[in-house]
Order: structure tokens, then sequence, then C-alpha cells
């Protein structure tokens, strides 16, 4: 019983029972114990229940608690005899043992849970930084002049531990670049990109301007990659693998789309501000747009370039200005203002007459050229024209001398036209039904081949479906891989966290020694039970024998007692004997019967014994008196008001 | 731990003995490790004269994927089998993945202390100054009475290498607000750290 009293209140103690330290059997638990720790249980295995967890000081109180403790334990479905609020209040061991059991194996087992549902890998983190801020809550305060730059020095795990914000960064980074496939052979790397490799890239340590910006560069730079990989898989999984292109020419279909997405919404956007703005915002877009066309043509950022030659030249016109302008400056000025005035009106007007001249000659010469350019047009028409002409005419010529020259052996030439006309018709005929000949199996080719071409396309398309469907596979596989190390690594942790425990070895090795035990005993059970039926079977044999021996004597003497007086006497003698034996084990027999009796007795008053009725009895008279006081108060309060 | 494809390459090329000599090795692993912790070590493998021979754009591959790698390691506190495992597939003999994590694991205390210290954080209170002062009166009124607390907070700020003052003045009942404040939070820390 103590192996099981202990196990009883070390899981009490395990779901928050506050037990003392001395506590070793269940001898030892008073009412208030017993109360406590059923309410905790009921609280551990129901959740949610409404019970005071201190015995109320009111008897009443007590008894309802008792009464309620009482059904929610027979709600769990507990069957060990009748339940009652006495059962709590005015505890015998064994009972309390048997309720004890039965609420223990109720309680939800927490390791079993653990086993069944993996931990995420967030609840590991949890539990690791409540270990970090365990270790950090123990170390006394101390002050930032004691620490190297926010470092202080400790003696548990990774040596050290950072306090404070004084010597913190903020996260920064930048691209960062390194020499790629390099290793592989087969791609080519363009020369000037080789050479730039050599000789101009820095490390990438010294490629950030600030050094401590160099790690959180690479970290991005790092993630950044893994994201854009991820993100163009699911892609290709999900689109790509179905449009059945090849991935540069699928990327390259996609970037066109984007272009001309961008078109539309551009030229949608341009077309409502037309109606609400002028021109001048219309014919920027349009230029964007005319640059996005050119650019999705030829693929060459032309217009950057132009753009760029563009304000180059603007710059330098100034720049020219700027110079002439100064050297304009540098000229003496030495005539009078008005001097000045005068032949600047001569030579604005003098410029202007000339800018006159210029631009009446200009539209003169402007017309002319609009005059010859429709007359040549209109030539040129008519050079066309005549060259059909012509040439219609050589025809017709051709022909009608052919026909001329026929003309003086009509009869035979026109037999002979004739027979040319045969043989080419006859030769005709010869090509259509070699034609026929020769069309025939290729059409059955073709057919046959096309047939061919839908099939392997729908095999094709099934390779493709199998080929998803691998995908898939491999995914789930990877997950699965992967979620099983991570619960191999928890488990792995979690039996780290399980071996300080000494009482689970403790306990097995007594469960086998109880097992151990048990099979003795029933060995030995066993051997009772064959002696018990071997002396039962001697007793029957036994009392067979004394049957048969008796009948025969019986007969024997009684076969003579007709005869002679003495044997008649002996014949009483032995019916008396046998009789007399009867009574004796009779007597026997009642005899083991009383002794059953009264071992099962005993039995039954160290049972009575055990369960406390007298101190019982006496709490309950001191209970009831209690209860009396308190009714004859609350008459009396009652009464008074 | 995830590493990137082109990182990985570069890590596989640094496995190839044809191109990293098996004594260079361990003196670019080193040199990778001291690279990212020292600032005066940036360049250390460019100065250094041992790789003269190698090839230069090979060696700078081969240099930012071990870098990569060892941020990698550090950031997630892999332990040996992590980076073995890794590391094998990357074609990497044992006795590299051997040198590499003695090298690895012996500087990595440093290139944590170099990692935790990118952060962010609000203003950490390190001391505290303070001051009671009784409020008489005022030119409107002429008893006040009322105690006055001026408390002056010592506050460490992120690239900041001075402390910054925090200052407030407050009554007694805003100070003992204050103090509840401080202890429920203290309690919440201690909750954390019993899961």
């Amino acid at each position: 019983m103590e192996e099981v009293d202990r196990i009883i209140i070390h899981s009490l103690r395990s779901i928050g029972c506050d037990l003392e330290d001395d506590v070793q059997s269940l001898r030892q638990f008073g009412t208030e114990i017993i109360i406590a720790s059923v309410v905790q249980c009921l609280k551990v295995i129901i959740g949610d229940i409404d019970l005071p967890s201190t015995l109320p000081p009111g008897m009443s109180a007590r008894f309802r608690l008792g009464a309620s403790l009482a059904n929610n334990v027979q709600d769990l479905g507990y069957k060990g005899g009748d339940l009652g609020y006495q059962t709590f209040l005015y505890s015998n061991e064994t009972e309390i043992r048997k309720i004890f059991m039965f609420l223990v194996e109720k309680l939800p087992k927490e390791s079993s849970q653990a086993a069944d549902e993996p931990m995420g890998a967030s609840v590991l983190l949890l539990r690791a930084i409540s270990t970090e801020l365990s270790h950090q809550l123990s170390l006394a305060w101390s002050p930032p002049f004691l620490k190297d730059r926010g470092i202080r020095i400790r003696s548990k795990a990774p040596g050290w531990q950072r306090e404070g914000a004084c010597c913190l960064q903020h996260y920064r980074s930048c691209h960062i670049s390194t020499p790629h496939s390099l290793g592989n052979i087969s791609t080519k790397i363009p020369k000037e990109l080789s050479s730039y490799y050599k000789t101009h890239m820095p490390f990438v340590t010294n490629q950030t301007q600030l050094h401590r910006d160099t790690a959180p560069s690479i970290m991005e730079t790092n993630a950044l990659e893994i994201a854009t990989q991820q993100d163009w898989e699911n892609e290709w999984n999900q689109i790509g693998l179905a449009s059945r292109l090849s991935q540069q020419e699928f990327k390259r279909r996609k970037q066109e789309r984007l272009l001309k997405m961008i078109k539309d919404r551009l030229q949608q956007d341009s077309q409502r501000q037309d109606r609400g703005e002028g021109h001048a915002a219309s014919s920027d877009l349009q230029q964007i747009l005319n640059t996005i066309e050119t650019q999705s043509k030829a693929g060459v950022i032309k217009t950057k370039g132009s753009r760029f030659a563009h304000t180059e030249k603007l710059q330098y016109a100034k720049d020219e200005e700027k110079t002439m302008s100064q050297v304009g400056l540098a000229v003496p000025a030495k005539d009078t203002e008005e001097e000045l005035e005068k032949k600047r009106q001569e030579e604005i007007e003098g410029l202007r007459s000339e800018l006159l001249n210029l631009t009446a000659q200009l539209e003169k010469l402007d017309i002319e050229v609009k005059k010859f350019s429709a007359n040549r047009q209109q030539m040129e028409e008519v050079i066309s024209t005549e060259a059909k002409n012509s040439e219609e005419k050589n025809a017709s010529y051709l022909v009608k001398k052919r026909t001329l020259d026929l003309l003086p052996e009509a009869e035979a030439n026109i037999g002979k036209l004739q027979s040319v006309v045969d043989t080419s018709a006859q030769r005709l005929l010869n090509l259509a039904k070699q034609w026929e000949t020769h069309r025939i199996p290729l059409i059955e080719q073709y057919r046959e081949l096309r047939q061919l071409n839908s099939k392997r396309e729908s095999e094709a398309q099934k390779k493709l479906e199998e080929i998803k469907l691998f995908r898939v596979k491999m995914k789930e596989t990877a997950d699965d891989a992967r979620r099983k190390d991570e619960l191999q690594k928890q488990l792995v942790s979690e039996y780290e966290r399980m071996t300080k425990d000494v009482n689970r070895s403790a306990y097995t090795r007594k469960i086998l020694e109880i097992v151990a035990n048990i099979k003795k005993q029933k060995q030995e059970i066993d051997k009772i039970l064959l002696d018990t039926k071997s002396v039962q079977k001697e007793i029957n044999s036994l009392s067979g024998k004394l049957d048969r021996t008796f009948t025969v004597t019986d007969e024997l003497i009684f076969k003579d007692a007709k005869k002679d007086e003495a044997v008649k006497k002996a014949y009483r003698f032995l019916a008396a004997l046998h009789e007399n034996f009867e009574q004796l084990i009779q007597t026997v027999e009642d005899t083991g019967v009383v002794m059953r009796e009264i071992k099962d007795l005993e039995e039954q008053i160290e049972v009575e014994s055990n369960k406390k009725v007298l101190s019982n009895l006496e709490k309950i008279t001191e209970d009831l008196q209690q209860m009396k006081k308190e009714n004859a108060t609350l008459i009396a309060k009652v009464k008074g008001k | 731990m995830e590493l990137a494809a082109t990182v990985l390459e570069n890590i596989v090329l640094a496995g190839d003995s044809a191109h990293i000599s098996d004594k260079l090795f361990g003196q670019l692993v080193t040199c990778a490790c001291q690279g990212i912790v020292f600032e005066e070590n940036r360049n250390v493998v460019g100065d250094n004269p041992a790789f003269k021979d190698v090839d230069k754009a090979i060696l700078k591959a081969v240099y930012g994927g071990l870098v990569s790698l060892i941020v990698e390691a550090a950031k997630h506190d892999s332990n040996e089998q992590n980076i073995s495992t890794i590391l094998e597939e990357c074609k990497f003999t044992s006795d590299r993945i051997n040198e590499f994590n003695k090298i690895f694991l012996s500087q990595k205390p440093h290139l944590q202390l170099l990692l935790g210290k990118i952060s962010s954080s609000f203003p950490h209170i390190v001391d505290v100054d303070w001051r009671l002062d009784y409020y008489i009166k005022n030119n409107n009124l002429e008893k006040i009475d009322s105690a006055v607390y001026l408390v002056n907070l010592k506050t460490e700020i992120p690239d900041e290498k001075e402390l910054q003052d925090v200052q407030f003045s407050c009554t007694l009942e805003q100070l003992q607000d204050l103090v509840g404040k401080l202890k429920d939070a203290t309690k919440c820390m201690e909750k954390i750290a019993q899961v």
C-alpha cells in the first residue's frame, strides 16, 4: 500500500496540491487536505468547476461541499461503493485511497499528449526563451560601468549575456555581390565580367561602406535569394508547368505580359486624363508609352541614352552661350548710347528685310519643289502605264506571229496540234493515276502520323500530370521528413528533460518487482489449489471405500445375523459404530466451517476498526452539536427579527 | 538553416581541392571568421600573400560562400552535426568538415556577440536620480502643500555612446502607479521565465 500512496502523493503534488514534504502516506491526510486535493483533481480533470479549495467554517456549507464533491466524483464514473458527503468529511483510509486511485487514473496524461501531438518549433523557442530568461533573472543587477560594452560574463552556457542598449546597432543592409556560376563549366562567363571579378570586385567583407553592416547585408542577400527562388518555384509549379513552355520562354512571355499590362493601364489613365486636362500631360504619357514599346521591341534602352544626349546637348549649348556672352562683354563699348541705339535699329531693320526676302524666296522655292514633285509623280505613272501597254502588245504580237506561221499547211498542222493535245491529255490522265497511287499511301501515312501525334500529345499530358503529382509527392515527403526531423529533435530534448526525473525508472523497477511477486504468489496459489484438490480426491476415495466396505460387512453380518445371536449383536454394534463415526466426521466438518466463519469475522472486525468508526462517530456527534447550535442561533436571529 | 543556390555553389567550390588546397582551406576559414568580426581584417584575404596563386575570381567566390555559411550558421546557433550535414551535401571531405568545425566553433561566440549587437531597443534604464520637492504655494493659491517628485531616468540608447536623461515630475499617486506598473512588468517576466 505504501507504494500506491507514494504514487498518489507524487501525482497530487505534480498537479499543484499543496502537500507538506513529510507526508508519506494517505493515513496522514486530514479532512482539510483530502478536500483540497480532491477539489484540485476535479479542477484538473473537468477544467471549469466552481468549488472552494478550502474547507468552509460553517457545518452546513461543509455538508454541501462534501455532497457536491461526491456527486462530481460519481459523475466521472466512480463505481466503488456508496459515495456521499461522509466519505470526504468522515474519511477512512481505504475508501479515500480508492477514490484517489480513481481520480489519479482519470488525470489527463501530459506525457502521452506530448508524444501524440508534435510541439511546434515555436514551443521549443518559447522554452528556450524562458530558460534563458530564468537564467538572466537569477543573476543580480550590476551597474553598466561594470560591463564591457554591454556584455556581462556569466558561468552558464554561452559564457556571456548582453545587457542594456548602449552598443546596439540598427539593422542596415546594402547590396552585396559575389561571383557566381564559376564552378559550372557549361555556362560561359563574358570576358568583361570575369576580368571584373578578378581585378576590381572587392571581397564580400569589404563591400559595405561601414564594416558593421556586413553581417546584416550578407543575411539579407541570402534571404532575398532564397525567397526569390521559392517564389519562382511556386509559380513554375502552379502555372509554368501547365503552360508547357521552357523556363526561358515562360519568363519572356511573362515579361511581355507585364509590359503590356503596364502599357494598357497607362493608356487608360491617359485617356481619362485627356478628358480633364490639356494635351501636355497626355503627350508626356504618349512618350512614355512609346518608350515602353521600343523597350519591349528592341530590348535596348535607347531612350535613356537619347535623353541623356539631349540633356548633354542642352548643357553644352548653354555653356557656349555663356562663353559667347562673355566674349561680347569683353569688347569695349566706346560708342555713345544714342549711336548704339541707331545702329541697332538699322541693323534690326536690315536684318528684318533680309529675313522677309529670304522667307519669300523660301516660300517660292517650296511651291516650286511641290510642283516639281507632283509633275514627277504624274510622269512616273504615265511611264508605268506605257510600259504595261507595250508588254501587252508584245504578247499579242507573238501569238499572232505563231498562228500566221502555221497557216500555210493548215490541215497537217491541225492534226499535229490535235495529236499534241491528245498526248498531253493522255499524259495528264497518267499523271493523275500516278498521283492517285502516290497519294493514297501518303494520306494514310499522314493520318497515322496525325494519330501518333495526338497520342503523343495525350501521353505528354499524362506525363505532365504525373510530373505534377510527383512534385507534390516530393514536396510532401520533404515536408514530412522535415517535420519528422523536428519531432525527433523535440523528442530528444524532451527525453533529455525527462531523464532528470529519477522517479520514473524507480517506478518501472517497482512495477517489475510487483509483477514478479504476483507471479510467485500465483504459483503458490496454484500449488495450494492442487493440494486441496488432491486432498479432496483422497477424501472422496476414502469415503467411497468406507461406504463400500460398510455395505459389504453389513451384508455379510446381516446374512449371519439370522442364524447366530452373537452375530446379531455384532451387527448392532457395527451400525452404532458407523453412526458414531458419521457424527464425528460431521463435527469435524462443522468445526472447519466455524473456523472459517471466525476468520471472516476477524477480518471484518479489522476492516471496521480501520474505518475509525469511533472517532468518526465522535466527530459526527460534535458536528451534530455544532449544527444544532447553528440552527439555534439562526432561529434566535429569526425570532429576534 | 537555408542557404541560397549561389552560396551553396560557392561552398562547393570551397570544398574542391582543385581550387583551394588543403593547407589554404584552414587559413581561408580563419580569415573569413576574422573578416566578419574585425573591421581591420575586412580585406585580410586580399592582403594575405598566401593566397597569391589562387585565381582571384574563384577566391572571391569561395570567400563569399564561406562568409555566408559562417554568418548563417552563427545566426542559427548551429552545432557540429548541422554543419556537417550541410557540408557533406556540398561534397566536402571529412577532414575539411572537421577543420571547418574546429575553426568555426571556436569563433562562434565572437560571431554571435557581433550578431547580437544588431538589434533595436527602447531606451534601456540603467540608473535613476530623484528629488522630493514640497510645493507650498504660488501666486494664485496661498496654500497648496503637496509633494512633487522629480525623477531623472538615465537611459542607454542604441547607437549613442553617452547616457541619455529622461526627466519628469509626478505626484505621489502617479509615482505609486508607475511603481505598480513596474512590478507588473517584473511579474510578467517571471511568468514567462517559469514556463
